[in-house]
């Protein structure tokens, strides 16, 4: 059952644009951006290895279940706290992020807080299914956007408009020592596998994920789309100017022969669809993770046990949300994913770290 | 369960009037600008804006297009289109507006005010073109062509793929008149419309290089398909030469080009650019069969070169760079700011070197 | 016994009840005329009775025909199901002689097909399972029968291949049917609904059908099929989303055309779904959605109507809507006419009269003829109602509303199980050896 794991991990890569991850690296693309996208290959790569190999020692388990093993329950608690607000941070911005996407780009008369309201009602909606019911749910979403996205990406790539002489000027800045900022927005494209902490609860106990040499080569694909394709669009200079960078990119591709003309509208649900289901599949483990802290939680996949306490949880992670975006403005939310994105880094690395030890560990002693 | 049931239907109907209307107009309810011209005004500060808004009908038949003109003057391009608001029933629609005309007048003054605005509209497309209006934008947003189906299709077509592709004409998209409008090495080019007196149509022939900030030269046609040629590679074009007073065309079948600047001794730099065409003869005199075609496509190549090499020249001379001569040249040395600077230094000394290769695949369908 | 069953039954004027002696004893009969064969009850019982060629207590104890009942609290339930009830010197007899009009040799009427199949499953279980045991006739094919409705008293019975049974559904099913608590059943649609676990599901989580060659297949395939006494149609269960697209016919046809039609079908099911909501949320919200010719011709269309584009479309759905259940409900000589009418004012003098838009029209015909392209009934009339959700968020948010709407939906079909297995997953398990997601719970 690979597959379940690659959904995430191509989810996540291809959410990136939602967390402004481009525009991190755009804004950096003389000071370092290029050498910073390599040493994120290599770190996300050796992250997602490390991973899998204690997914395949605790088959069956999620983090809680991992962590409640090999520590005390008051040390538990606290990390489980503060998994799920890691949990909730990034998805949020993203909704956040896209309610505002809406608002400019598709109904600019609504205004982004009543969007945001029906956006997080359907996520708690979805992310209080069973574990089971998400997987099935990122497998559909990637099913049916994957490739209409892919097709986006690649009508992008063969355009006539794309200036190579500007993506081969960015590129030749390679000399430039990567930065913090750059490596934690860029090794987001790997970040999928953390998805496990809770979906390896669906693993089958001889599972082995087969073809990971994917994964470093489709996560730099998409990288490289990610960062050089708006370049190609708007120039080594303009390109710094737009906040949504991407959309923009999609709106300056055109299908002359397409049921639809302006490519931006395909686009922008594609996205709309992967933000739901990047957000419900966030929210839902956030959720888990405090369902966790009751002494009489019993994971199970299919059924949702402590379904009211899930309610109440995902109905809290949907206000902080609404209120966020109700006080906060695109700036500042822009400064914060900066910040989240390395922070997040750092925080994952330490984990995975903890996890691998624990996994020698429990091997050794069995 | 029932009651549970009723009490969540009742709190979305609440929820939904709290709602209703936002944003939402029909779509008869809306006038749909297809065209913006923008001027300087006839006297004072500011712009002078005219749309041309779309009247629906439901026949779509030649000369059945109707449209209404509105022409507001105001400080800045945003007051005008409120202002404009004010003048009609419906609520203006910028959705479908893809030609944007500039002024000659306001182009030779300055257009950074006017893709600011553009750039950041949520409405206007990426893909909308861009063009001059020659003697001013007004006039050319007015031209009601008499064969149009729907408002603006003339004007559509003209620059989009789907209509005539001209090898004297060049789309000028937004985003990429936004591109080079910033970019360090590449500069703006727009093509320029002008009207006919008395007649009610467009012509579109040259284009028209800008700096940073405005507009510099012009191009001839002959020039304009010359730069097609080189920079878009567009197939669908013609080569001229001129033998023993006989003037002879190929009609270009596939057109390719590529450059690149080699850096000589004692700091001279040059730029080789090679074009390769090669297309079938379309006018010719008598008997061009048996004349030996090698020494014809020599005289095809040497005159084109020449044609080249003057109109680059007059174009470095002008101090623009449509052809991002020196984004190449950052593409091709190291990255660091001083790439630029040195650039900006070997511009004006650059030296060209074309060698043109013209091949001559039939004669057409005679002899 | 004549006594008791006549102060039972009391009120059934049809009860026919004898005491006749012959030569040598005396026999008591009863029967509900007009639920048996009358002619079944002379050749097995009068006549060799009355003839008493063979004795008449040999006759019965050697004929198999004739079972013993014992317990008397039986008699009016074997009664009411057609039976004979012969006492002789103190024991009962029981005789099946039941007559159950059906119609003979039914045709299939409601899923047909081109080239499978061109018999139904009769109304009647034993004719029913004749069909299918004649097209099925394999020893593992296990039948098992069950009795429903407290007052209906509804044979139902369950049949499986008993060596591909999935045993967790098939256990599911039994404790489902056991624990039953309703009056009358008439229809498998009824225990349907009875036994899926979401009481409002929007989606059917079984499949109904009256095609033998349906039934066959999905017995091979290891699902459960239910038969119920009194209609020709058998529930299969558990069943995905994609069965329902899925036509018998795609088997025997060509293998193109077949899948092109399998997409057909798809597309068409995406059209009905959305194309009212999104008609809403372009016109009102996005215009610039479409290409600038389509947009001037529907704003063109659109300017003699007076009411905002929802008003429009309910006009334009709740007219087709009737259309469609009167051409149900009409008797079948009438329903023509309704047809012609109704699409009379549709096609033309709706939009003549300003009331739509020409555009309108053409969503409308397609959204009711695209909907019919689903195989399966009872998934054709559940997609029928998805639409009139979305209408509402195209009507707040436009475009978004209907990608969220959308989202929705497919949630809610990733959440469906069906008698525990996955209903809305693409692509089936793969290979054993790999292991499935969610096994380490399940086991």
């Amino acid at each position: 059952m690979s597959r379940y794991f690659y959904y995430h991990i191509v989810l996540v890569s291809l959410l990136n644009l939602m967390l402004f991850v481009p525009h991190i690296l755009i804004r950096y693309r003389y000071q370092g951006a290029v050498t910073s996208m390599a040493l994120a290959v290599v770190i996300g790569t050796a992250m997602t290895f490390m991973y899998t190999y204690i997914m395949g020692k605790f088959p069956g388990l999620g983090m809680p279940e991992i962590l409640d093993k090999f520590l005390p329950k008051m040390v538990v608690k606290p990390i489980m706290v503060f998994m799920a607000a890691m949990w909730i941070i990034g998805p949020s911005i993203a909704l956040v992020s896209y309610a505002v996407l809406i608002n400019r780009f598709i109904n600019p008369d609504t205004s982004p807080v009543m969007v945001l309201i029906l956006l997080s009602g359907v996520c708690i909606y979805a992310a209080t299914r069973s574990t089971l019911t998400l997987a099935f749910l990122v497998e559909m979403g990637m099913l049916i956007n994957f490739p209409i996205i892919l097709f986006i990406l690649l009508k992008a790539v063969r355009s006539d408009a794309i200036n190579w002489d500007a993506i081969r000027t960015v590129a030749n800045y390679w000399t430039q020592m990567p930065n913090l900022q750059s490596v934690g927005a860029a090794s987001y494209i790997f970040t999928g596998y953390v998805s496990f902490a809770i979906y390896n609860r669906l693993m089958p106990p001889n599972i082995r994920i087969r073809h990971r040499w994917i994964i470093p080569i489709s996560g730099s694909a998409i990288l490289l789309l990610t960062f050089f394709v708006p370049i190609g669009f708007h120039g080594t200079e303009a390109v710094e100017n737009y906040l949504y960078v991407w959309s923009v990119t999609a709106d300056s591709l055109m299908m002359n022969y397409g049921f639809i003309e302006r490519v931006i509208f395909m686009f922008l649900i594609m996205y709309l669809n992967l933000t739901l289901i990047y957000t419900a599949s966030g929210w839902h483990q956030a959720i888990e993770f405090l369902k966790a802290l009751s002494n009489s939680y019993k994971p199970s996949v299919d059924d949702v046990p402590m379904k009211r306490n899930g309610f109440i949880y995902s109905t809290v992670i949907a206000l902080l949300t609404v209120i966020y975006l109700y006080y906060v403005n695109e700036k500042t939310t822009f400064a914060i994913s900066g910040y989240w994105l390395s922070f997040r880094m750092f925080i994952e690395i330490g984990t995975v770290v903890t996890m691998f030890i624990f996994a020698r560990k429990g091997t050794n002693s069995s | 369960m029932r009651l549970k049931g009723a009490a969540v239907v009742l709190s979305l109907l609440l929820m939904s009037t709290a709602l209703s209307g936002c944003g939402f107009k029909d779509i008869d309810k809306r006038f749909f600008v297809v065209a913006m011209g923008i001027d300087l005004p006839d006297e004072g500060k500011g712009f002078k804006v005219t749309l041309r808004l779309a009247v629906p009908s439901p026949k779509t038949e030649p000369g059945s297009a109707m449209s209404q003109i509105e022409t507001i003057q105001s400080q800045t391009i945003a007051e005008a289109v409120r202002l404009a608001k004010s003048h009609v029933d419906k609520e203006l629609d910028f959705g479908h507006c893809k030609i944007f005309v500039l002024g000659e007048k306001l182009i030779k003054q300055g257009y950074n005010d006017v893709l600011e605005w553009v750039t950041r509209r949520r409405d206007v497309q990426s893909v909308s073109y861009f063009a001059i209006g020659r003697p001013d934008a007004a006039t050319i947003v007015k031209v009601q062509p008499p064969t149009e189906r729907y408002p603006g299709n003339a004007l559509f077509l003209a620059f989009g793929t789907d209509g005539t592709e001209s090898s004297y004409s060049m789309t000028a998209y937004a985003f990429d008149f936004g591109r080079r409008a910033e970019e360090q090495g590449l500069d703006p080019v727009l093509p320029l419309i002008r009207k006919e007196k008395a007649m009610e149509n467009y012509y579109i022939t040259r284009i028209a290089l800008l700096d940073k900030s405005k507009m510099v030269m012009l191009l001839t046609p002959q020039e304009t398909q010359l730069y097609n040629q080189i920079a878009n590679h567009f197939g669908k074009s013609t080569v001229r030469s001129k033998v023993d007073n006989n003037n002879m065309v190929i009609a270009a079948n596939s057109v390719r080009s590529h450059y690149d600047i080699v850096s000589g001794e004692n700091g001279t730099h040059t730029l080789r650019l090679k074009l390769r065409v090669s297309g079938i003869i379309e006018e010719a005199p008598p008997g061009v069969y048996d004349q030996d075609w090698g020494k014809l496509e020599a005289g095809f190549s040497e005159q084109t070169a020449a044609e080249i090499k003057t109109m680059l020249e007059k174009i470095q001379k002008a101090g623009v760079d449509p052809f991002g001569f020196g984004l190449r040249y950052r593409a091709t040395h190291a990255g660091s700011p001083k790439t630029w600077e040195a650039w900006q230094q070997i511009y004006p000394e650059l030296q060209f070197d074309i060698r043109v290769k013209i091949h001559i695949e039939g004669t057409g369908l005679v002899r | 016994m004549l006594n008791r069953i006549e102060t039972i039954m009391a009120q059934a004027k049809d009860l026919n009840t004898h005491r006749i002696q012959n030569n040598t004893i005396t026999i008591e009969v009863a029967y509900i005329s007009s639920l048996c064969d009358e002619s079944k009850v002379s050749d097995f019982i009068l006549v060799p009775f009355l003839k008493d060629e063979l004795e008449f207590q040999k006759n019965i104890s050697l004929n198999p025909n004739f079972i013993v009942l014992t317990d008397t609290a039986k008699w009016s339930e074997t009664l009411l199901r057609g039976f004979v009830l012969v006492q002789l010197e103190g024991t009962v007899y029981t005789l099946d002689a039941a007559r159950v009009i059906r119609n003979e040799n039914p045709q299939t009427q409601v899923e047909t097909a081109i080239m499978g199949s061109q018999v139904s499953l009769s109304e009647d279980l034993i004719d029913s399972i004749n069909i299918i045991r004649s097209r099925y006739p394999s020893p593992e094919l296990a039948i098992e029968e069950r009795t429903v409705g407290n007052c209906s008293r509804t044979r139902v019975s369950i049949i499986f291949d008993s060596r591909r049974v999935d045993p967790s559904v098939l256990t599911e099913v039994r404790d489902k049917i056991m624990n039953l608590e309703v009056d009358f059943l008439q229809a498998p649609g009824q225990l349907e609904r009875l036994i899926s676990s979401r009481k409002r599901s929007l989606f059917p989580t079984m499949m109904i059908t009256e095609r033998p060659d349906r039934v066959t297949s999905s017995l091979q395939a290891g699902k459960v099929i239910l038969l119920v006494q009194g209609s020709g149609f058998a529930l299969i269960l558990p069943a995905t989303f994609y069965d329902f697209m899925h036509a018998v016919d795609d088997e025997y046809d060509s293998f193109w055309m077949t899948r092109f039609l399998i997409t057909l079908r798809y597309i068409g099911v995406i059209l009905t779904i959305l194309l009212p909501s999104l008609y809403i949320a372009v016109v009102s919200y996005n215009p610039e959605l479409f290409r600038v010719q389509l947009a001037f011709s529907i704003a063109g269309s659109r300017s003699a109507v007076p009411y905002p584009s929802f008003i429009e479309v309910m006009i334009m759905l709740f007219m087709i809507e009737s259309l469609i259940e009167a051409s149900v409900r009409l008797p079948k000589y009438i329903g023509s006419t309704a047809t012609t009418v109704g699409g009379l004012i549709l096609g033309q003098a709706a939009q003549q009269a300003g009331l739509v838009s020409s555009i309108m029209i053409i969503v409308t015909s397609v959204v009711a003829i695209s909907n019919f392209v689903v195989p399966v009934n009872n998934m054709s009339t559940a997609i029928r109602f998805l639409k009139y959700p979305l209408i509402i968020p195209a009507i707040f948010f436009g475009l978004a509303g209907v990608a969220v709407g959308i989202f929705i939906y497919i949630v809610y079909l990733a959440d469906l199980r069906s008698f525990g297995k996955p209903y809305f997953r693409f692509i089936g398990p793969t290979k054993r050896h790999s292991g499935d997601i969610g096994q380490v719970d399940q086991a």
